[in-house]
């Protein structure tokens, strides 16, 4: 049996105001060349400037990937040539990454799987490179971006734990904050080094590296197709041979070049950056703005919340609808109603109107008076929603809706009754089929009539009984 | 002097435009001869609204520091068509003070070089003898101050860039504090020791030149918070720290055979006398012989690495004339190939040899760890002294045809000392003391960083002993 | 000696060329220059200094606060570049690698 060892190289752009060396604003645009200053042009006399945010940025995902941080901010230089290098040498971290040691846990098939993180750095993007048939051409816009790489260890083993862990890991970087990590716009990238050993094998086989893959899919179909490539040739006795290789859209694998030497990068520390001192203080804070992630989410919703594994997924999945649902419990509210609201009433709307849930009208602590009043059998689950909808509609505050169409439940059991007898002896057949054929279908047809006669204010649970009851009474006053 | 200029322009003798023309004609009239300056302007152009003691007053800046819509070279191919878009913050605060620029001045190819002769457009003439070179790098702007052409001019200083052309033109040369002076728009050469400074005639106007362009700037980390300090006001005030001393191992006449080296030593002693005569404390300390035989090698590897790396830029794509090629590895190939001479080529590849993988470790770790050595002595000096003074150089500007003569192993020691200065980072500043051979010989004081305005203060106590204010070549009114 | 095939090799990775006499000379040069680097090896206990890569370090230093500031217009962008085309700067085609 042969087995696959797949290690990543994650790049994501950080989400900033400005770039990461220079004040010009970090947005994504079509028009080339309109968010460049003279340091992402590699201008003679240009100066790096750190910004603050990106550093912040890049650590606080160094921390909530359980990474060791560094005690100070401290830049080196990679240097070689490329076009889309305007400088000759890209700034990134070597001597004190972000970074190093961390781990996210996964769940693959149903089962945790800890992919170990070797190294997290900050560093800039470099310009973009456009090809056309005879020429290509240079656009600075990208040029400077806050990029952070993240490297695991050669620990992922299949192309499912592969595409899992950077779902995953994009859903760290939106539960952060730090990065929309939007592929379709390059914004997150990945390397994939692959090679296949023997189960019995000691030492791992001969490595081959794909770049700069945008699409999640995409490394999936690579990956597959890799193993398969890779067992192949050893299979018919061949050798795998350490080189770059290229997916194309037929979903195959293709040979760019043979790896050569090693290119020697010639690195050093950053001259015109001198260290900031990061303190335990800076620190403290820090940790401050890191949230649950969605693993930790998870399941607390399901030991502390007992929520289905189902249940558990929708609300962990995202950030802001779990923010929502936490913080409509945090008020007190009934946990099992505020995930039936939530999962459909709240997320069926969102998609509806095509809104993020920060657009809508209806606030956590509004959806939590609605749910108290439904659990204190104020309203019924029916109304409530009802409430929530009409409220969404024309945002208005459903407590105000409530109170202005006296909406309140008819709890009373008495002024029930004197409901349910009316219209029971306005529908003699009905209650004839009960008796006669011993047909419940009618419970329906008396709740309908009772919430129409009240204007939907019945309490339908309280009303049911009263039906059955009263049905039961007429049936047994009758064989008397 | 500026204080003198500024008085005329202030009495209406003479108009700052009348002033700029002057100057210009001056400029152009001893180009030929010395060839200051890569660029010349023809336009008078000033800040109105302008309100400073620099008002008015024509200077040259040292064509490695950029200006927008003004060529700016480096005296090096590569460049040679090159103008900037932005402006240097020490040019744009000289503007903002009504300074009035009249050229930017030739160094020694991207700053990479100790003579002043290896700039694109040719040679730099030391004008006390224009069979002699100045010195460089900054040698335009030392030669243009030299010849009175301009009161002060801005150079940079990497090595002694400023203070050994300063020693060799008979003229005041300072480099503050590493910081203090923005280096945003000054081409960098080695960003670790790379400092901004200025050409004057008088330790005074070079106060008075650094209080305008010195500060904070949101566009370099490395400058330093504003200390608020006035250092020409400073100057006015009591010189209460006047403990200086001399290091051995460099002024040790016994070590010397060459009779010019010998008389600058001389009186070199001679000075120090007529220090502690005027108050001052000076002895002798010692520095391990090692440490400073390693200064050169030091510098050397320090600077070719990381101007290997900060030069990178300069593959004609975005910048500079376009390479010729079928393909883009071609056509940077093309660019760099025609647009470097031959020395810098040399020097690059010294400097990728130092980073590389197997030899950063013996040979660039190791210069940097040499270099903390060197400059955690110099600190500990620098706790029982606000000063270090020493020859700026053994002797006279040497002859072009002697400049390439081998030097021996104490002479390397006394002509590279000032390095020291950019190692650490601290205050230095070149005031010429004496004349051998004619020619003028500069004497150095570096102090503590930060304290720019002690270093000033010290020399400027010691120019009044020396006598040699406001020299220009061809005064020997000594 | 230096290899003159080794200097070529590093002249090639900084993307110029010399010609056979100017790398004689480098040649020759390069002995005398990283002999005088010897020197270094001389002083003892190095291995336990820290290298220095800043002239001074300071406590106040601190990070550039995240906001948009100066940058340039198109023109200035492309202003001194030799070739453009659609606002962007035209280079032979580069084979991505």
């Amino acid at each position: 049996m042969y087995k696959a060892v797949i290690g990543l190289e994650v790049h994501c752009e950080l989400d900033t105001k400005s770039k990461n060396f220079s004040g010009a604003p970090n947005k994504f645009t079509e028009t080339p060349n309109i968010h460049v200053s003279t340091i992402d042009l590699g201008l003679p006399g240009i100066l790096p400037y750190p910004n603050k945010e990106a550093v912040r940025k890049s650590l606080k995902t160094a921390m909530a990937l359980h990474c060791e941080n560094p005690d100070e901010v401290i830049f080196d230089r990679k240097n070689y040539f490329y076009p889309d290098l305007p400088k000759g040498y890209q700034i990134t971290q070597v001597t004190k990454p972000m970074g190093r040691n961390g781990y996210l846990d996964i769940i693959v098939n149903g089962k945790k799987k800890r992919v170990l993180i070797h190294q997290l750095h900050l560093e800039e993007d470099t310009a973009s490179l456009d090809h056309f048939s005879n020429y290509s051409l240079i656009d600075y816009n990208r040029s400077g971006i806050p990029l952070i790489e993240i490297v695991t260890e050669p620990c992922i083993e299949s192309a499912d734990e592969a595409v899992t862990f950077l779902e995953d890991l994009r859903d760290v970087f939106l539960f952060l904050g730090v990065s929309e990590a939007r592929s379709n716009y390059g914004q997150m990238r990945c390397d994939v080094n692959i090679s296949v050993m023997k189960d019995t094998d000691k030492e791992f086989g001969t490595k081959v590296e794909m770049k700069n893959i945008n699409a999640f899919t995409s490394v999936r179909t690579a990956i597959e197709y890799e193993i398969k490539r890779q067992i192949k040739v050893l299979e018919e006795g061949g050798k795998v041979i350490q080189e770059t290789r290229r997916i194309a859209e037929d979903g195959k694998t293709y040979s760019m070049r043979e790896k050569v030497d090693a290119i020697d990068y010639k690195y050093f520390v950053e001259p015109n950056i001198p260290p900031v001192k990061l303190t335990k203080e800076f620190y403290d804070d820090l940790r401050k703005e890191i949230p649950e992630l969605k693993l930790e989410r998870y399941e607390k919703y399901i030991d502390k919340y007992h929520l289905s594994e189902y249940d558990a997924g929708v609300l962990s999945a995202k950030r802001d609808i779990s923010d929502y649902f936490e913080e409509v419990i945090s008020y007190g509210s009934d946990v099992e109603l505020t995930v039936n609201f939530v999962t459909s009433a709240i997320l069926s709307t969102i998609k509806k109107l095509d809104i993020e849930l920060k657009e809508l009208f209806i606030t956590p602590k509004m959806l939590s008076g609605i749910i108290d009043k439904v659990k204190n059998n104020e309203i019924s689950l029916d109304h409530g929603k009802k409430i929530l909808y009409q409220a969404i509609d024309k945002k208005i505050d459903p407590n105000e809706i409530i109170k202005k169409q006296n909406l309140h439940q008819i709890n009373d059991k008495d002024e029930l009754k004197k409901i349910i007898e009316e219209v029971m002896d306005e529908n003699v057949s009905q209650v004839r089929q009960y008796i006669d054929e011993g047909n419940t279908y009618v419970y329906n047809f008396f709740i309908g009539k009772v919430m129409t006669k009240t204007n939907r204010q019945a309490n339908p649970n309280i009303s049911l009984e009263i039906i059955k009851e009263e049905l039961e009474r007429r049936k047994e006053y009758e064989s008397k | 002097m500026i204080k003198d200029l500024r008085k005329e322009l202030d009495e209406g003798k003479i108009s700052s435009e009348e002033l700029f023309d002057i100057t210009v004609k001056k400029a152009k009239e001893e180009q030929d001869k010395y060839n200051s300056f890569v660029t010349i302007i023809d336009k008078y152009k000033i800040k109105r609204r302008a309100d400073s003691i620099l008002k008015g007053i024509p200077y040259a800046l040292k064509d490695n520091i950029s200006t927008s819509n003004i060529l700016t070279t480096a005296s090096s191919n590569i460049l040679k068509d090159y103008v900037p878009i932005y402006d240097a913050t020490v040019y744009r605060k000289l503007k903002n003070a009504g300074a009035v620029l009249v050229g930017k001045t030739t160094l020694d190819e991207l700053a990479m070089g100790g003579t002043g002769t290896t700039a694109a457009t040719g040679v730099v003439k030391n004008p006390w003898n224009p069979d002699c070179l100045i010195g460089g790098s900054s040698a335009g702007s030392a030669a243009a101050v030299a010849l009175g052409i301009v009161p002060f001019a801005i150079g940079s200083d990497t090595g002694d860039s400023i203070r050994k052309p300063a020693s060799f033109g008979g003229v005041v040369g300072f480099k503050p504090t590493y910081g203090r002076i923005s280096r945003y728009g000054l081409f960098a050469f080695a960003s670790s020791l790379d400092h901004v400074g200025v050409f004057t005639r008088s330790v005074e106007d070079a106060a008075i030149v650094t209080d305008v362009v010195k500060g904070y700037d949101n566009y370099d980390m490395t400058s330093l918070k504003d200390d608020g300090k006035s250092y020409s006001e400073e100057l006015d005030k009591p010189l209460t720290h006047k403990k200086l001393c001399y290091i051995k191992e460099i002024c040790d006449i016994k070590e010397y055979k060459d009779s010019e080296i010998v008389e600058t030593l001389t009186k070199f002693q001679k000075l120090l006398d007529e220090c502690r005569n005027n108050g001052f404390q000076v002895d002798e300390v010692s520095i391990d012989r090692r440490l400073l035989e390693s200064i050169y090698p030091v510098y050397m590897i320090i600077s070719c690495a990381e101007a290997t790396s900060n030069n990178a830029n300069l593959t004609g794509i975005q910048f500079g004339p376009r390479g010729e090629g079928n393909n883009i590895e071609e056509i940077m190939f093309s660019a760099r190939t025609k647009g470097f001479s031959e020395l810098i080529k040399r020097r690059f590849i010294l400097g990728s040899y130092i980073l590389q993988k197997e030899n950063q470790e013996k040979l660039f770790l190791n210069a940097c760890r040499v270099r903390r050595l060197i400059v955690d002595r110099v600190n500990e000096i620098f706790k029982d002294y606000d000063g270090i003074i020493l020859p700026a150089s053994g002797k006279g500007a040497p002859s072009f045809d002697k400049s390439t003569e081998q030097v021996t192993d104490g002479q390397v020691i006394l002509e590279n000392h000032m390095a020291i200065g950019n190692f650490g980072g601290f205050p230095s500043i070149t005031i010429p003391f004496t004349f051998v051979n004619d020619m003028p010989v500069g004497v150095n004081i570096t102090g503590r960083a930060m304290e720019d305005d002690i270093v000033l203060h010290i020399a400027k106590e010691i120019e009044s002993i020396t006598g040699l204010k406001g020299l220009k070549a061809g005064d020997r009114n000594v | 000696m230096i290899e003159k095939d080794k200097l070529k090799e590093y002249a090639q990775k900084l993307m110029f060329d010399m010609d056979e006499k100017e790398y004689e000379t480098l040649q020759k040069e390069f002995d005398v220059i990283i002999r005088r680097m010897d020197v270094i090896d001389k002083i003892p206990n190095l291995h336990e200094v820290k290298p220095m890569s800043f002239p001074f370090l300071l406590d106040d230093r601190s990070l550039r606060n995240d906001e948009v500031g100066d940058y340039l217009t198109v023109g200035e962008v492309l202003s001194n570049a030799k070739h453009q085309v659609n606002d962007q700067v035209k280079v032979p085609k580069v084979v991505e690698e």
